[in-house]
């Protein structure tokens, strides 16, 4: 029995504005693809780290939940409800979140998840540094008795290179967008020019390990998801790992650059047919790396 | 579904199912640890300090005498850093053999009050406790957040997929009051429940217990997010940190209302009585709303737990760490015997609604204690 991916949404655009519109929106298109009903979804993981206004509590995903009627209320005896966290994993947090969905969906915790991840500028204008597209994406996966699925995943850390990409909130003095503003909360979000390099190599050399593990040669991997915030990430790693550039699930170029949902967005365009390997990558600030194999 | 074919609002590990399952494991809580500052504020000095003159009888309202606050050098990472070592102080085990780490602050303040998005706290704590080889992940539930690291250790430990995890909090969450102390008039202000607010670290480490031994007996958890509206936090437009507006009395009247049916499916899931429960540790937001909530819960079940613990009077509301803390509390105090079943009782914003029971069981010798 594996955990599978039932359908997978990214959108650029949605009804209602901000972060919870796009991740909203993202999450009924997905359930709309897998002909699946927002009553049928148990888990609700949200990945996204910049929303509306910073919000820091309650979990952004029971926003999500209520906004998508994913069994808002209880009405006890009437079936199953929703349990609804956040994963706060940088541009991992996608992947991460499908991680921890795999093992309460093995133990039959749960039936059916939903991991969904959207990001916007919280305050255009004030916000520094802040250069990654509006998009919200959704991933839905099941467990399914008679597919693989998931079946490694490989998660490490890289401490040492924690302060090439940094974000902060930081009260500010010296910014008053309005005369009579005591300060401001800025956020700031800084990545070196070298991050994109790094990121390849904890990258290259985690996956490597993996393939290790899983007795899997490089060469079967019909598609590469990968993603790490960066545009150029996904072909660039595919080289490295000898891979064909027809085998990478690229986003459009516009949004290459995308932050949590890059994840969903790629997924868009492969096909993970019966038969089918998928590696799956993602980088994050940390340096963080999660690394998954998937069977179609 | 449970053995009787009926379907649960909750997900649920454990109980009538079958546990442990065929070749499943029980879980326990290997220790617990906690990092208190030792700076103290009392609700006189809080109150001192408003902005404007309120007649607001804080103290009175909640049972909130006072809450420790950090002092220079402390954050929601020191915090976080020293309950895990806390933690690890009274376990059999070190940091290398943990398999997971969970980091669930709500604050995420580390060199003051910068709130740090990325990289997630989990990457230093990892390096920090020299837990090289755990999965490290950072989540985010409101108070219900460490509670959600355990179920979710709790469900991998189970499955035999991990053998030991470590789901661990730092709160830097005192200048929430001190902002709210720059606005607040009256007691209807939705600013109120930031008052409350006192700093504090937990750490719980999870690990599968021998073949035999007590240990979770039950978790579940669930969302009804018809009220996920009703306390709301982000960055402060007044200064340095963040804000949080609450229906405080909005909050507490549907957590309690919608808690009831939450312990009786737990309850009957364990196949447990509500007498049989020796402690029930509720979320600490006030000590008059945790009275109000067991007497709601005693009529509703015709039964009581014999003890209800209440801490929030002496720390104030610690956000996700407040089972944790009052845990240690009392492990520390000698205070549980080892055959003591406890059931944590999360209710947070979101709606959530966690409840994990589990027995105390060798718990107590690791805090020098033999009964």
């Amino acid at each position: 029995m594996g955990t599978i991916i039932e359908a997978a949404a990214a959108v650029e655009a949605a009804p209602w504005p901000g972060a919870l519109g796009l991740a909203d929106a993202a999450a009924q298109l997905c359930l709309e693809r897998a002909r699946r009903t927002a009553e049928e979804v148990d888990l609700l993981i949200n990945a996204g780290v910049y929303n509306d206004r910073g919000i820091s509590e309650p979990a952004i995903a029971s926003l999500i939940q209520e906004d998508i009627g994913a069994n808002p209320e209880q009405q006890p005896g009437t079936g199953q409800g929703t349990f609804s966290f956040d994963v706060r994993n940088g541009g991992c947090g996608m992947l991460s979140g499908i991680q921890l969905a795999d093992g309460l969906l093995a133990s039959k915790t749960v039936k059916l998840a939903l991991v969904v991840a959207s990001d916007i500028d919280p305050e255009p204008g004030v916000s520094e540094g802040f250069g990654f597209p509006p998009v919200g994406g959704a991933v839905l996966v099941s467990a399914d008795d008679s597919r693989a699925g998931f079946t490694a995943f490989r998660c490490v850390t890289f401490p040492e290179f924690a302060g090439l990409y940094t974000s902060s909130v930081v009260w500010r003095d010296d910014i008053r967008p309005d005369p009579g503003d005591p300060g401001r909360n800025v956020l700031t979000v800084e990545i070196a020019e070298s991050y994109a390099e790094q990121a390849l190599v904890c990258a290259e050399s985690t996956v490597r390990e993996l393939a290790a593990d899983s007795r899997l040669d490089l060469a079967e991997v019909d598609w590469l998801v990968a993603t790490a915030s960066v545009p150029g990430f996904a072909a660039e790693l595919a080289q490295r790992l000898g891979l064909s550039a027809d085998r990478v699930a690229s986003p459009p170029e516009v949004l290459a650059g995308t932050h949590t949902a890059a994840l969903a967005v790629a997924l868009q365009s492969a096909r993970l047919e019966p038969g089918t390997t998928t590696l799956f990558v993602s980088v994050g600030a940390g340096i963080t790396v999660v690394a998954a194999l998937y069977r179609g | 579904m449970s053995a009787r074919g009926d379907e649960h609002w909750m997900a649920l590990e454990g109980g009538a199912d079958g546990s442990p399952g065929d070749g499943a494991y029980v879980s326990r809580f290997a220790a617990i640890g906690a990092s208190i500052p030792q700076r103290r504020l009392t609700t006189d000095e809080l109150m001192a300090s408003t902005k404007y003159r309120t007649d607001i009888e804080l103290e009175q309202l909640t049972g909130v005498r006072e809450r420790h606050i950090v002092g220079e050098g402390e954050d929601s990472y020191t915090l976080a850093l020293a309950a895990a070592r806390d933690a690890l102080a009274h376990a059999d085990c070190a940091a290398a053999d943990l398999d997971m780490l969970l980091v669930s602050s709500i604050s995420r303040h580390v060199g003051g009050l910068r709130l740090q998005l990325e990289p997630p706290l989990n990457v230093a704590l990892k390096a920090a406790l020299g837990a090289e080889h755990a999965l490290g992940l950072d989540i985010s539930n409101a108070c219900a957040g460490m509670m959600t690291g355990v179920f979710l250790l709790n469900d991998l430990i189970r499955q035999g997929r991990i053998r030991r995890g470590m789901v661990v909090s730092g709160e830097y969450i005192s200048e929430l009051g001190r902002n709210a102390a720059q606005v607040i008039r009256t007691v209807m202000d939705d600013e109120l429940a930031s008052l409350t607010l006192g700093d504090a670290g937990a750490a719980a480490i999870l690990e599968r217990a021998p073949q035999g031994a007590p240990g979770i007996e039950v978790a579940g958890f669930t969302t009804l997010s018809e009220h996920s509206r009703l306390c709301v936090a982000f960055p402060s437009p007044v200064g340095p940190g963040v804000m949080m507006h609450t229906d405080a009395r909005g909050i507490h009247r549907v957590a309690t209302e919608e808690a009831v049916p939450m312990l009786r499916e737990v309850l009957d899931q364990a196949g447990l009585k509500f007498d049989e429960i020796d402690y029930l540790i509720p979320h600490q937001t006030s000590a008059r709303a945790i009275r109000k909530a067991s007497e709601v819960f005693s009529e509703s079940f015709a039964s009581t737990p014999k003890h209800v613990v209440v801490t929030v009077d002496e720390l104030g509301n610690t956000a996700s760490t407040t089972h944790f803390v009052a845990l240690h509390k009392y492990l520390t105090e000698g205070r549980f015997a080892p055959e003591d079943r406890v059931l944590l009782l999360s209710l947070a914003s979101g709606l959530e609604v966690g409840i994990v029971i589990f027995t105390v069981d060798e718990l107590v010798g690791r805090y020098g204690h033999h009964h």
